[in-house]
């Protein structure tokens, strides 16, 4: 042969494994920070969606293929998470994308996925505007679905509480992010509601280190409790800081205040705070003690760094995949459609999924299903143990 | 009256942080006309080191404090290697090319690295430093300080005065002030020019590292701590002025103490803007800085 046909050979047997290849996995990417502050959320949502993908793989994959993750780390950067959306829509050519632990980066990114009817299953990204971005009738189908506790759902449990504790006096203190500001709005909405208005309302930059100023202002405005929406190193600086001026008052907030990097830099000034959460991390159902065991066993860990993120990222991939596999296509309109009418019933962590989707509800997690946390002891307890317990253990979406 | 001392004693420990930062700009800017862009990961990297040791040393039943204080001197010898390593590798290589901007892109380049080693050694989380000192606060006067605040203040004060008085008092410091002055003359007298800058980038990494384990405590440790106080103590450099040891230890008081009082008085969402004001009119009405000395330059 000369060196042309030798070539040309090469090449040829190079194309066809490749194409052999691309024909045996079904890709799926994973977009998350996996670096920085809200690495803790990123990396357990990762190892969540890679436990679940494991299973599913042993368990034979999805239409006869196994399922590859294409991860991607977005830095919790809006620009990146971008660039990442182009990369696996064009490059690697995925079949749908979950992920997204930021809501700036979800809103920045997703609008890709939506102009290439590829759905993408926001497992972490809680603002409110997330599954509203491309919602029907401006949108003729809407490809965002979400498997989290959105902040409409977070911010009116946040001010029923406040409100059942008998606290009238509300400080708001938020970061100056996407996450923060839309999340601060829907606080003083929810709280408006309930005939609240906030006595002060505060703001602070990503990596500010000294949160007196805030916290004296909130003081300053006779607050009885503190409200926060940020992630976690600022609120420890900001915990920290309320305890520093000897001041004795609540804190609750978004489910952030659950994050490894909250509790572990607040130590003994975090007791006591209170988030909403969608998985605390107890055996509190057989599925639940399977899933903690498995990723105490796989990532050789006693604390999940953030239990809701590995909780919602582990279901997210067994959602995507019962689609699929009703689909029997990887066709993102077949995949959208399937989901907005699943017919099986998906057993997930946080809950049991029947019928999560509809054309025009893409929120797979309803208000009665969050509970109220606490930090005790440097973990996440549930702020009211019946709620973990006997019947009360599996709270489901209602039928609608 | 007691909320603005709080304000300002808050604003002081926060811009002594800025301070002694921008003295290590300070240091190489004097010798040697640059500066070394990744001050901020010489600070994360201080910090971090600060953070290997004093675990070690708990691991091995010292207290705390004792833990700390013996691991201060293996911070100072890994900034004084680290500064030098800038030096030698980043700044020199650059200025032997008579590129104007060579030695910015390199000390940039180099903090990217250790930013980069340290994501990979120390993970990419915040890490809790143990407190030395007891965490909770002290009230004096009304005014509720942490012990690691007043910490703060006193060790960035102990270690400037510490570097004032060896350029003052040793032969060696004055080698430091003569390249300081007159680098060309001061070779012609036979100081060692090119030691001195290295010296000098040491001693800046040096007080980056002791920033790093000085606000440790109060703050969060991670590969990311550096990158915003990095930022932050160059402007605090513009405003007191590069020339001035005493200028940037005042222009970091006045930056600090500035956005604690706009937040406290105005809107905390407006903290950064007074600070960035002042720094535009230091730039426009008085270039060399609030301290600084106007050099001339002859064309």
């Amino acid at each position: 042969m000369t060196m042309k046909k030798w070539l040309a050979a090469a090449a040829f047997s190079a194309a066809m494994t490749g194409a052999a290849y691309a024909q045996q996995t079904i890709k799926i990417g994973v977009s998350g920070p996996y670096t920085g502050g809200s690495a803790s959320m990123g990396v357990s949502m990762r190892d969540g969606v890679k436990l679940a993908t494991q299973e599913i793989n042993k368990a034979g994959g999805v239409l006869g293929k196994q399922i590859q993750l294409i991860e991607r780390d977005d830095e919790a950067k809006n620009e990146l998470g971008v660039q990442i959306a182009q990369e696996l829509i064009n490059k690697e050519q995925v079949v749908a994308t979950v992920g997204f632990i930021n809501t700036g980066v979800s809103l920045a990114s997703q609008r890709f996925y939506q102009e290439a009817e590829i759905p993408v299953m926001n497992n972490v990204a809680t603002g409110t505007l997330v599954t509203q971005q491309f919602k029907a009738p401006e949108n003729k189908s809407n490809y965002v679905f979400r498997n989290a506790a959105n902040d409409t759902i977070q911010s009116s449990m946040i001010a029923e509480a406040v409100k059942k504790n008998g606290y009238t006096k509300v400080a708001i203190i938020a970061d100056s992010t996407n996450y923060g500001q839309l999340g601060r709005a829907d606080l003083e909405k929810a709280l408006a509601e309930r005939g609240l208005k906030p006595v002060a309302i505060e703001k602070f930059n990503i990596g500010d280190t000294d949160m007196t100023a805030q916290a004296l202002r909130a003081k300053d405005a006779g607050a009885d409790v503190v409200l926060t929406y940020a992630i976690g190193p600022e609120l420890a600086q900001t915990v920290n800081a309320v305890v520093k001026l000897g001041w004795k008052v609540p804190v609750m907030g978004s489910w952030t205040l659950s994050m490894a990097s909250f509790i572990d830099a607040a130590g003994a000034n975090g007791e006591g705070v209170m988030m909403p959460q969608t998985f605390i991390q107890l055996p509190s159902t057989p599925k639940r003690k399977s899933f903690i065991d498995a990723y105490q066993a796989a990532y050789k860990v006693d604390r999940i760094p953030s239990p809701v993120s590995a909780a919602q990222g582990y279901d997210s991939m067994y959602l995507l995949a019962a689609a699929i596999n009703q689909a029997k296509s990887t066709d993102g309109r077949k995949v959208r459609e399937a989901l907005e009418n699943l017919t099986t019933k998906v057993e997930g962590v946080v809950t049991t999924y029947d019928k999560p989707f509809s054309a025009t509800d893409h929120e797979a997690i309803t208000a009665n299903i969050p509970v109220l946390g606490i930090v005790k002891g440097g973990r996440v307890v549930p702020a009211n143990p019946a709620d973990l317990e006997g019947a009360g253990a599996l709270r489901v979406k209602p039928k609608s | 009256m007691q909320n603005f001392f709080q304000i300002l004693v808050s604003g002081i420990s926060v811009g002594m942080i800025y301070g002694v930062i921008a003295f290590g700009y300070q240091l190489t800017f004097a010798t040697s006309k640059t500066l070394n862009f990744g001050q901020g990961e010489a600070l994360t990297l201080g910090a971090l080191v600060g953070l290997t040791c004093v675990n070690f040393l708990i691991g091995l039943h010292l207290g705390t404090l004792a833990a700390y204080l013996i691991a201060l001197p293996f911070v100072f010898a890994f900034g004084l290697a680290q500064g030098a390593v800038v030096e030698r590798l980043g700044v020199r290589q650059a200025m032997k090319t008579k590129s104007e901007a060579g030695w910015i892109m390199a000390t940039i380049a180099l903090g990217i690295i250790f930013k980069n080693m340290a994501e990979n050694i120390w993970g990419k989380d915040p890490l809790k430093f143990p407190s030395p000192l007891s965490e909770n606060p002290l009230t004096i006067a009304g005014v509720n300080i942490r012990p690691m605040e007043i910490a703060i203040v006193l060790g960035a004060l102990a270690m400037m005065l510490a570097v004032e008085a060896f350029n003052r008092r040793s032969i060696y410091g004055k080698a430091v002030v003569a390249t300081s002055n007159d680098r060309d003359a001061a070779g012609l007298m036979g100081i060692n020019t090119p030691l001195v800058i290295t010296f000098s980038y040491a001693l800046s990494s040096l007080a980056a590292a002791l920033a790093g384990v000085l606000i440790a405590p109060i703050t969060l440790t991670g590969a990311n701590m550096g990158a915003a106080l990095g930022l932050k103590a160059f402007a605090v450099a513009i405003i007191g002025g590069l020339s001035s040891g005493l200028g940037v230890v005042v222009g970091g008081l006045i930056l600090g103490i500035t956005e604690s009082m706009t937040g406290f008085y105005f809107d905390t969402g407006y903290k950064d803007v007074p600070g960035l004001i002042l720094l535009l009119l230091v730039l426009s009405l008085k270039p060399a800085g609030l301290f600084g000395k106007t050099a001339i330059k002859k064309v």
